[in-house]
């Protein structure tokens, strides 16, 4: 088998998730008709030929058959020329890659979802998961927030979670907004005042670097041990399959190692991320 | 152990020749040979190692045409088979090293193993170790076998060597050469005693435990500071192997290449935010001495660098590793 040659998939739907269109949603089927089967939080290499590859957290769950849901923010060369792609038009996929959420581990506990702005793409996938197996799991908590209520991702999903009541969703935006009646602050604030008990329960955090670091304070002083709070680390990657060099974190490699840790792994580790 | 004159050369020529391209050493790089004669060079140390036969400074993984919307692409693998001759012992001990991050785990480098798997090592023992060696810190010497295919060691005019894998011993039992005579093997025995202790070997007892410890030195603002960060030092390193992949667009067509690449840049590892979790040069150097000096043993048990000294041979600033390595031991800990 070679591990550099990617599956044909072809785009089935895009749709734009944030009001200023920097964030696309992409549902991918594979032409030959064999949907790959993953763990939340795993992630794909995605080939736009001609322009390269990068690396994309998977955003379905496993049980989501009609295809492979990626959200890509426009930053660059191969997401820019993603950005322009519409349906029908053919991408390469590498993957399953990395090692996902340990979902096992989480079976018979709460489990406390924490995302901020569009790092919640594999969150979305760790949630239906979740919810899909619901009997294996104790109490579902997401906390979810973004700048403004125009950049939260998966309205459809949070709308049906909020209608549901086997999961207790909190919403946020930084500031106050017309009509919006959720909490408003940043997500660690949230955190604190939501106050999750950490008995019996795992904590997973996503979300861009500033919010992870006052997120994790707010954890430990709830009473989250530092092997029950996992998060999702991204670098720059190549080959995903931990023999191109870049993503090593000391001698684990977020591609293939990761890219979900624990924080007492992370502990033990340069803070090269 | 079988010897041949090395006026008779010719007659192992022939045998490589009929197993594929023959690679002999030239001043700047490996290349084919031509005649027999250029089995005999002297080069000892290869400016350019021969991990390019395996690993090829750009190579393409797969071609693809585009038409409309569809895209179809084909895998292309460029195929290798012959024998390097005189690769010596550091080299050889470099590609072993390559091997564990290539072949080792689910995801096998297919285009490395194609050409490792039809590629033979016919070692030579080095007779010139040079200032800048100190392949004995590593424990393996300049007559090391173990990392080859088939061994030799030219003794005054005469070549002695003998298979030391499968493969390398079904190469040497089809060849029409006698046995070694006992006074060579004597003379061998002594030169391998003299040339090895000729290497200047380095204390660097407990160096992986010390570094583990070293994350937050000082020691890297120091070691980075005259640093130009142009990567010499990995291109030339028969152990570096750090690669990129990028895609070459033509109208309608296109190919993905394999090209190498080097911890030592800053593009290495920015990421598409604009963020950089080795934003300056003195993380890069920590990385790079941290990768071949603690992550490589944490992973595989092994140094990954062999004292070949080509990092310092190549060095346009003249940092020279086994002074930053002493650097490193004597580096006292703060609390």
């Amino acid at each position: 088998m070679n591990p550099y040659a990617p599956e044909l998939y072809r785009i089935k739907k895009t749709v734009f998730e944030s009001d200023d269109f920097t964030l696309k949603s992409f549902l991918l089927e594979p032409i030959d008709g064999n949907m790959m089967d993953f763990i939340p939080g795993q992630f794909c290499e995605i080939s736009v030929f001609g322009k390269g590859e990068a690396p994309f957290g998977i955003a379905s769950a496993p049980h989501e058959k009609e295809g492979l849901l990626f959200t890509v923010n426009r930053v660059g060369l191969v997401t820019g020329a993603l950005h322009e792609m519409e349906e029908g038009h053919i991408v390469g996929i590498r993957g399953p890659l990395g090692n996902g959420y340990p979902v096992d581990e989480f079976k018979g506990k709460n489990v406390v979802i924490i995302g901020g702005g569009f790092a919640f793409t594999t969150l979305r996938s760790l949630t239906l998961y979740l919810l899909e197996n619901r009997k294996d799991y104790g109490k579902i908590t997401v906390i979810y927030g973004a700048r403004r209520p125009g950049l939260l991702l998966y309205k459809e999903d949070l709308a049906n979670w909020e209608k549901r009541g086997d999961i207790e969703l909190h919403l946020t935006v930084d500031t106050e907004f017309p009509e919006w009646d959720k909490h408003v602050g940043f997500v660690p604030q949230v955190l604190e005042k939501v106050a999750p008990s950490p008995e019996n329960a795992y904590a997973v955090v996503c979300g861009p670097p500033v919010m992870i670091k006052f997120t994790l304070p707010v954890l430990a002083k709830l009473g989250f041990e530092k092997d029950k709070v996992y998060t999702s680390l991204e670098r720059r990657m190549k080959c995903g399959i931990g023999k191109c060099g870049r993503c090593n974190i000391g001698p684990y490699y977020v591609c293939k190692d990761g890219p979900v840790f624990s924080l007492a792994q992370l502990e033990k580790l340069p803070k090269e991320y | 152990m079988k010897r041949v004159p090395l006026s008779e050369l010719e007659r192992i020529y022939e045998a490589l020749k009929s197993y594929g391209s023959v690679w002999v050493r030239k001043k700047n790089a490996y290349e084919t040979a031509e005649t027999p004669e250029e089995l005999l060079s002297t080069v000892s140390k290869v400016k350019k190692p021969a991990k390019f036969i395996f690993l090829p400074e750009e190579e393409p993984l797969l071609a693809f045409v585009q038409d409309g919307k569809n895209v179809t692409f084909q895998e292309v693998i460029r195929e290798a088979k012959g024998v390097i001759f005189g690769i010596p012992p550091c080299e050889a001990k470099a590609i072993s090293l390559l091997d564990l991050n290539f072949l080792q785990g689910e995801g096998e480098d297919i285009y490395y193993k194609k050409r490792r798997e039809n590629v033979l090592l016919f070692g030579l023992a080095c007779l010139a170790p040079d200032s800048r060696c100190f392949c004995t810190t590593f424990g393996y010497g300049p007559f090391t076998e173990s990392f080859t295919d088939i061994f030799g060691v030219v003794v005054d005019d005469v070549l002695l060597f003998e298979g030391i894998t499968e493969k390398g011993k079904d190469l040497v039992k089809n060849l029409d050469v006698e046995d070694a005579k006992g006074e060579e093997l004597k003379k061998l025995e002594a030169m391998k005693k003299e040339i090895t202790e000729r290497v200047k070997k380095l204390d660097i007892q407990g160096i992986q435990e010390k570094l583990a410890r070293m994350m937050d030195s000082e020691i890297w603002d120091k070691i980075s500071s005259s640093c130009l960060g142009c990567g010499a030092c990995t291109y030339y390193c028969p152990t570096c192997y750090c690669f990129d992949i990028q895609d070459v667009e033509r109208p309608n067509w296109g190919y993905r290449l394999r090209t190498w690449d080097s911890c030592m840049f800053t593009l290495y590892t920015l990421e598409g935010s604009g963020h950089n979790p080795r934003p300056e040069l003195k993380y890069r150097w920590r990385n790079r001495l941290m990768h071949k000096f603690n992550y490589y043993p944490v992973l595989y048990q092994e140094f990954g660098c062999v004292g070949c000294g080509r990092c310092i041979e190549v060095c346009p600033v003249n940092i020279d590793i086994r002074e930053i390595l002493m650097e490193v031991k004597n580096e006292p800990i703060r609390a």
